[in-house]
């Protein structure tokens, strides 16, 4: 970073991951107008590139700290605390026996469409059916890894606000990380779900 | 130092455009037709010399084998992507073609930003006749949806075309800039560019701040091969299948007949932007006549594939943006295109409210890149654009997929910093494959670039290289490396896949100055025809002014120096000239610093008595 250690500073904002949207696109605004190459034009070569390196470390930034989500990858990949679950593709236990009967139903889509083109005629409006509403399903359960995030991204302000030290917060930061790679998991049934309801 | 334009490089029509300084409004400037419109068609004369515009565009009937229109769907492409394209247009690939395209006009081959680049030439030569001044540096426009190559192509024209290209900026951005100054725009706008080869819808977000106004592009999307060009297609479509059935005739066999019937058609197209139908006539060359009536009805029907095409791309970036059409505050209508009633009916029912369509939509798109060209001269920045990348980045990873690096519609300039480790023991390269697209896998990309980097040979693992990819705010890549251990800058040699490399860019260079050494002398007498006469009547005007009293010693040196200066424009010699108009600024000098210091001098603010 060419100012300060992280995103957070070079907005000059404190290490908070509940956060002002509007305040932080006023800032971005503030930064870019200084910043953009546009103002440089006319400079000499090494200032034009060090307007070119600032200005897109401004927007990789404000890329990275606009949604929540972004700001909790980002804190933790920063943090070297972005840890992917050993086994990726491995369905968290209290999720197993969801995903078994919906990789079931999958499959007999697949079969009946499969079925369909060599022209028997199967309906697969049934398991279309049993497909959506597995969808439907999964996609809150993704809304509530959103709003647990949220709830610890409250106790990480706090923490941050009280001084906390190392230790409590790599425990919270142990947390979101581990919120993260369920709803990573929960991400990827729901496109495939969608992929395959979409053909 | 010469002056910077605003150029639209189009596929059908190309402008160029400066902002008055008076007015402060952009203008855009006409050619010696009077026209603002300089079709993009190029010819290759006989006697070897390139014919631009509109006599270039009245041979395509005439000599249709050394005239080129639509070159922009070239650019910046391989023989394999155009293949569907020369079903329909005519153009000449050369068997010579590798990565870069070759295209034939008569005798010679020329690459698409060459072609481009005797557009831009013809651009920058009407205005500098209109200023009186050199132009040398400009603004392009380029279609939102341009992938780096195809950017990077324009880039390459403007230089040929001995242009420095302070920037490109995407149509659409530039349409909202010129509309948002006219109109004073607010919030969140929608625009959508239907230009004669090309397609864009953008979304922006235009805030007011106190240091000025800000034009956020929040999400882009389009066809870079869907326009004008593809209902004009369907229309030929019909006709030569109503022509082979009625006459047994395949017109597609008889080029010059082709382009006849193709500008019935395109006048039709007109016309029914007009009227509820228009009449087709087109004699064959045995005499026997094609006519038929085109409704509007038919029309639209006709063109509804065409016109739906469009409405992906716009469902796409409304998405992007995560906004509903029905946000939108404001809908714009850009590109000539624009002006088939059955395309505003739909974007009006899409959007449910009237598009904005008070700006010419052909020029529309030049009057914003004038106003980006003056900002960037000036230094006076009450305007900031802050556009996006069209297209995600991403580097071929194991088993061909792409690893994306930088998302699309990320705001630009943008970086991706990847690092990479040697697989092998003594490997002293490391393969790198850069692409652009949304699809998973490399071949279903498009390749920007490939390239080694080289590390100090030693066991697997040890060398670790830092890539830096950083897309500027011309939207186009720039790569640049660094070995971990020796923190060694290694210089990257990005050899384009589908573009010109400097070495031939620059060998293009020295040839056109070769062969153009005639044309050089003509432009150069041309160039101080016109700066003496600027001179000349300035010279005039301020001898007349009655405020100021001139001894009669300097009014007759300076009348001495004007009337030699008047004898060297007749003649040829354009370095002759040169001398006397420096002869004529000196020995008007006193002069002006009078004027300069004299009541006057508020009025004229610091100008050079050769600008009064």
């Amino acid at each position: 970073m060419a100012n300060g250690n992280d995103y957070f500073s070079f907005f000059g904002l404190p290490q908070k991951l509940r956060m002002d949207t509007a305040e932080l696109e006023k800032r971005f605004h503030q930064l870019s107008w200084k910043l953009h190459p546009d103002n440089f034009v006319r400079a000499s070569e090494k200032e034009r590139d060090i307007s070119l390196a600032l200005s897109s470390e401004l927007n990789d930034a404000y890329r990275a700290m606009r949604e929540p989500l972004g700001r909790v990858e980002y804190l933790l990949a920063h943090s070297g605390m972005r840890k992917e679950g050993a086994h990726k593709q491995q369905a968290p236990p209290e999720l197993l026996e969801e995903v078994f009967e919906l990789n079931e139903s999958l499959d007999e889509l697949r079969e009946s469409r499969e079925a369909s083109e060599h022209g028997a005629d199967s309906a697969t409006s049934g398991v279309r059916a049993k497909l959506e509403a597995a969808e439907k399903n999964f996609a809150e359960k993704l809304e509530e890894s959103d709003a647990q995030l949220d709830v610890i991204a409250g106790e990480w302000d706090a923490a941050i606000d009280a001084g906390a030290d190392d230790t409590a917060r790599r425990a919270l930061m142990t947390k979101m990380n581990d919120v993260l790679n369920r709803r990573s998991y929960i991400r990827n049934l729901v496109n495939k779900v969608a992929a395959e309801l979409a053909i | 130092m010469g002056r910077t334009v605003g150029i639209d490089l189009g596929t059908t029509y190309s402008l160029v455009a400066y902002v008055d300084k008076e007015t402060k409004r952009p203008k855009c400037i006409p050619g010696p037709h009077g026209s603002t419109l300089c079709p993009s068609v190029v010819s290759l004369d006989r006697d070897g010399s390139v014919i631009v515009g509109e006599p270039a565009r009245r041979r395509l009937l005439t000599q249709p084998g050394r005239t080129i229109y639509s070159v922009k769907r070239l650019m910046g492409r391989g023989p394999a992507d155009v293949a569907g394209e020369l079903k329909i247009f005519p153009f000449q690939i050369d068997p010579s073609s590798e990565n870069v395209i070759r295209v034939r006009l008569g005798e010679r081959v020329f690459t698409p930003p060459e072609i481009s680049a005797f557009i831009l030439r013809e651009l920058k030569s009407w205005a500098e006749q209109y200023f009186g001044e050199s132009v040398d540096k400009a603004v392009i426009t380029v279609p939102a949806y341009f992938n780096d190559a195809q950017r990077q192509a324009t880039k390459d024209a403007g230089r040929l075309a001995g242009l420095e290209v302070l920037r490109l900026v995407n149509e659409p951005t530039a349409a909202a800039l010129a509309y948002g100054l006219h109109e004073k725009q607010r919030g969140l706008v929608a625009v959508y560019d239907f230009g004669g080869g090309t397609f864009d819808i953008s979304v922006l977000k235009l805030i007011s701040t106190d240091q000025g106004d800000i034009y956020q592009v929040l999400s882009t999307s389009g066809d870079t091969h869907l326009g004008g060009d593809d209902i004009d297609n369907e229309l030929q479509h019909v006709a030569r299948e109503e022509i082979m059935v009625k006459f047994g005739v395949d017109i597609a066999t008889q080029p010059a007949a082709a382009q006849e019937l193709r500008k019935a058609l395109i006048a039709a197209k007109h016309e029914l932007s007009l009227s509820d139908s228009a009449g087709v006539k087109f004699p064959l060359a045995d005499g026997r006549m094609y006519a038929r009536t085109i409704s509007r009805r038919e029309y639209d029907q006709l063109i509804a594939p065409v016109v739906a095409r469009t409405m992906v791309p716009v469902k796409q970036a409304l998405a992007d943006a995560h906004m509903k059409p029905e946000k939108m505050e404001e809908v714009v209508l850009v590109g000539g295109s624009t002006r088939v009633p059955f395309v505003r009916q739909v974007v009006e029912e899409y959007f449910g409210r009237r598009p904005h369509t008070e700006l010419n939509p052909d020029a529309v798109v030049a009057l914003g890149a004038a106003v980006q060209a003056n900002i960037l001269e000036t230094g006076v920045q009450d305007m900031l654009l802050l556009d996006v990348t069209p297209l995600s980045l991403g580097i071929e990873t194991m088993g061909g997929v792409v690893a994306k690096i930088i998302p699309r519609n990320s705001t630009i300039p943008a970086s991706a910093q990847d690092n990479f480790t040697t697989g092998v023991d003594n490997q002293t390269g490391i393969d790198i494959h850069v692409l652009q697209g949304e699809r998973e896998l490399a071949k279903d990309c498009r390749s920007l670039a490939r390239f080694q980097l080289k590390v100090p040979s030693g066991p697997a693992g040890l060398a670790r290289v830092e890539v830096i990819f950083l897309i500027d705010a011309s939207g186009i890549l720039q790569v640049a490396a660094r070995e971990m251990h020796t923190g060694t800058q290694s210089t990257v040699e990005v050899q384009p896949s589908y573009g010109l490399s400097d070495a031939e860019i620059e060998r293009m260079l020295e040839e056109s100055i070769e062969n153009a050494e005639q044309d050089f002398s003509e432009r150069q007498l041309i160039e101080a025809r016109t700066e003496a006469e600027v001179i000349l009547r300035a010279t005039e005007k301020s001898l007349s002014q009655t405020e100021i009293a001139i001894p009669a010693d300097e009014r007759d040196a300076i009348e001495t120096s004007a009337s030699a200066l008047r004898s060297a424009i007749a003649g040829q010699d354009y370095k002759l000239i040169r001398v006397r108009v420096d002869e004529l600024n000196t020995t008007t000098t006193p002069l002006a610093e009078r004027i300069m210091n004299g009541a006057l001098a508020t009025a004229l603010e610091g100008k050079q008595l050769d600008q009064v």
